[in-house]
């Protein structure tokens, strides 16, 4: 355990909490839990094109919210950091892929596995190892790429709903100029919520319904580890993980955790396996919503993240209402807020990106990231990582830590000389 | 004659150099442009023609007046911007653009008003909108990739082992080898390539708001910020303090003629410039002149037999084109990102302006380019710009706090 960083601890954490509390992380924890609450969506148009029934796919999203939910309580809490917690869509892509191929047992077993092997990475420390290996310019290109499609569906709906899309980006900026003291993003919310309103959104297919998340015993086959646990630990280890940490050491958060993030990740995805759940992990998404400047005075960001994990649990159970109500929402609604909310991380990510070392592998990394190539049956995130670093291993091996430290070790070798 | 007594061949070579890195990397783009239009190998041809004469005609007399190697080619952003605009704009709405954004480049010449514009436009905004358009086309390699993964990995590869080994002729190097991977990967077939003359082909122009908008403005502002800003530059840091009133004037004078014939604006070179106003060119710099008469000549031959050049890239595969043109621009790209990344005080303008930008949304039939722009500026006239108003507010509050 010598490798899991220490945090400031659980007992003061709920009185923590309502001193740090403020408009800012508020808004940006309702943002990233409205955020968050929308990622259903992913998995249930994935379960739906992997043909899954309805019946699981709600279960599914049931227990993402209350198991990433619960852990998203603790991690922050803990640290007093930025770390929301939730799952990974690349890895609910090919969770639900995989399911008809070697059943929904054997896809949690295999899911089991790949947890294990993120904590056994977590506990032994070997993830600044793989945080070496893969720069941080790399990683951020990799990050950058990713954001950069939610910024993209932020503008496309000028296409179609030019009215609604306008007021409510222009209410951003306006508000950003002459409202300093109330967050834009609020402002933002609240605009296109009397938008909708007033333009009459129809509100009548809203259901209620109450399910909590179900008990299932995974299986084991190497062919299901294979195909998918393997992919899984890799996108776990190599992918959610870093760009999280990298997000919020981004943010000025030099101390985040990355072994205890990994192990914990790692652990919860391990009991997510029992709960018809395919992974627990840091969100880059909403960890760029909860420690972005949007979120507020630097030290009480911490808070944004703990609200997202309260609006999880709470509203679990009742996901069914929401994924009801959120159909009732135009689409860009939530494309809109969400890529105002990242769009001054969008922006420090491709600051970091290009900051001057490793230029070709983070620029691979990013175009790699926002083509969404699949080889292999592996999503494009991974590809990003692996071939950014490994090309800029080929033409800019100078840019990279270690080879720095051997050639200053060279040189001090020579100067003793 | 002078001109004669001055030629060398270090500056013939370096002209050569120059013209074939534009017809191995930049053309790439111009023939995707192409294939959106969905237009046939003789209107290509003409296409081909007219670039490579408008930059031959100008490159000859601007060399030969100024005693300067003014090296002209043809706008490489705005042959991206083509790319998404076809084949929704018609040939004739196209041509109407380039007549119109040549008139207004020889405004901003004859008036000699360009360096005040440059410097009028916020330095990231003018990134942010190019690296958005170039974008497209980086993550055109990799969408390549998973159709052809042995020709694309081949092609990265090699591109990056001679951009390692020998940067100047790594465009040219990469060239040769996607067409032997080609042949032998693909199973594509050069029996079809043979000599053949150019005949230039007049297109009628038509002129829309639409066209202006989405083509001619874009046009202009890449023309500018993209291609004279840089390739003005690259003259002055080596040595040359040429006016850019007569370079833009005439540029635009050619651009204007070759239009009819669908040619895209010439410009100042930006890519292939530093080649023939360095020291490669001659030791003497009252003599590199000659490379820039030598680049123009090889682009009159270059444009007499555009037929060849056309059928050459019509017989390797679309994805060929593709990786080409993406791996020629990857290093525009990463000098533009990086450039509006760099710029903290208006990141967010910038940003906002490059994800219109490559977002590739059309509206009210305008492309994503103009739409980059005005979103872009609206936000840094809200958000960067200082008011005159906001500053009375603040001395109003310093002095409430006094």
């Amino acid at each position: 355990m010598k490798h899991i960083e220490k945090g400031a601890g659980l007992v003061t954490a709920p009185r923590d909490f309502i001193r740090d509390l403020n408009a800012d992380n508020l808004s940006a924890g309702l943002v990233a839990g409205i955020f968050g609450l929308s990622a259903g969506i992913i998995h249930i148009s994935a379960g739906t094109a992997a043909g899954l029934p309805q019946e699981f796919t709600l279960l599914w999203v049931i227990s993402y919210l209350m198991i990433n939910g619960l852990f998203g309580l603790f991690l922050p809490a803990y640290y007093r950091l930025p770390l929301p917690m939730a799952n990974s869509i690349p890895g609910a892509l090919l969770f639900a892929a995989i399911i008809p191929v070697v059943g929904l047992n054997e896809a949690l077993g295999a899911t089991l596995m790949a947890g294990a092997i993120a904590l056994v990475v977590g506990l032994a420390g070997w993830m600044s190892l793989v945080m070496r290996l893969i720069p941080m310019p790399i990683v951020m290109g990799m990050v950058a790429g990713i954001l950069l499609k939610f910024g993209t569906n932020m503008v496309m709906p000028l296409q179609n709903a030019l009215l609604p899309a306008s007021v409510m980006i222009l209410s951003f900026f306006f508000a950003a100029r002459y409202l300093r003291r109330v967050p834009p993003l609020v402002v933002t919310l609240l605009v296109g919520v009397g938008y909708m309103a007033l333009s009459g959104a129809d509100f009548s297919s809203v259901t209620f319904s109450f399910k909590l998340p179900e008990f299932i015993m995974p299986a084991f086959t190497l062919e299901a580890f294979l195909a998918y646990g393997l992919p899984l630990a890799l996108i776990l280890v190599g992918m959610e993980t870093p760009a999280g940490v990298g997000l919020v050491k981004g943010m000025g958060y030099k101390s985040a955790p990355a072994n205890a993030i990994t192990a914990l990740g790692g652990f919860g995805t391990m009991i997510s396996a029992f709960f018809n759940l395919h992974s627990t992990c840091i969100a880059a998404p909403m960890t760029g919503i909860c420690s972005g400047p949007e979120a507020g005075s630097h030290d009480k960001r911490w808070v944004a993240a703990v609200i997202v994990g309260i609006i999880f649990v709470t509203a679990a159970p009742f996901y069914g209402f929401v994924f009801s109500l959120i159909e009732a929402m135009p689409s860009y609604f939530i494309a809109i807020i969400a890529g105002l909310a990242l769009l001054r991380v969008i922006g420090s990510a491709m600051q970091m990106t290009f900051s001057g070392k490793h230029e070709v592998g983070a620029m691979f990394s990013f175009l790699i990231a926002v083509s969404g190539i699949q080889i292999l049956g592996i999503g494009s995130s991974f590809w990003a990582l692996v071939l950014g670093a490994g090309l800029s291993m080929l033409v800019e091996f100078r840019d990279f830590d270690f080879s720095r430290e051997s050639a200053t070790s060279r040189r001090s070798a020579a100067s003793a000389r | 004659m002078s001109l004669l007594k001055d030629a060398s061949l270090p500056a013939l070579t370096a002209g050569f150099v120059a013209v074939l890195i534009s017809y191995a990397g930049p053309l790439a783009i111009f023939f995707q442009a192409a294939q959106s239009a969905e237009i046939s190998n003789a209107m290509m041809t003409s296409w081909v023609w007219a670039i490579s004469i408008g930059a031959a005609a100008s490159g000859i007399l601007l060399s030969l007046w100024l005693k300067v190697p003014v090296v002209t080619a043809w706008s490489a952003p705005g042959t991206a911007l083509l790319v998404s605009l076809f084949p929704e704009l018609s040939l004739g709405e196209a041509v109407g653009a380039y007549l119109s954004a040549a008139v207004i480049l020889f405004v901003v010449g004859i008036t000699g008003s360009f360096d005040r514009i440059v410097q009028a436009i916020p330095p990231g905004i003018a990134s942010a909108m190019l690296a958005g358009i170039l974008f497209q086309f980086g993550v055109g390699i990799f969408v390549a990739l998973e159709s052809v993964p042995a020709l694309a990995i081949g092609m990265i590869v090699a591109y990056l082992v001679f951009k390692r080994l020998n940067p100047r002729y790594s465009l040219i190097l990469l060239l040769i080898v996607g067409v032997v991977l080609a042949v032998v990967l693909e199973g594509a077939s050069l029996r079809g390539v043979s000599i053949q003359l150019a005949e230039p082909q007049f297109i009628r122009p038509e002129w829309t708001w639409n066209a202006t908008l989405s083509l001619a403005i874009p046009l202009t502002l890449v023309s500018l910020t993209g291609q004279f800003l840089p390739g003005m530059a690259i003259l002055r840091t080596s040595g040359y303090d040429t006016p850019a009133k007569p370079i833009v004037t005439i540029t635009s004078l050619t651009s204007f003629g070759t239009a009819f014939f669908g040619g895209i604006t010439t410009v100042v070179a930006a890519i292939t410039a530093a080649i023939c106003t360095g020291k490669e060119a001659h030791e003497d710099p009252g003599k590199r002149y000659v490379a820039g008469v030598a680049n123009g000549l090889f682009y009159l031959i270059g444009g007499t037999f555009a037929g060849t050049i056309v059928l050459l890239f019509t017989s390797l595969p679309g994805e060929f084109v593709a990786v080409l043109a993406g791996l020629a621009l990857i290093g525009a790209i990463t000098s533009n990102v990086s450039a509006f990344a760099a710029r903290k005080d208006h990141l967010e303008a910038s940003v906002i302006t490059f994800i219109a930008t490559a977002s590739g949304i059309s509206f009210l039939g305008l492309g994503s380019a103009f739409w980059g722009v005005v979103v872009g500026s609206l936000a840094y006239q809200l958000l960067h710009r200082p008011f005159v108003l906001s500053d009375r507010r603040k001395a109003s509050a310093a002095g409430e706090r006094q």
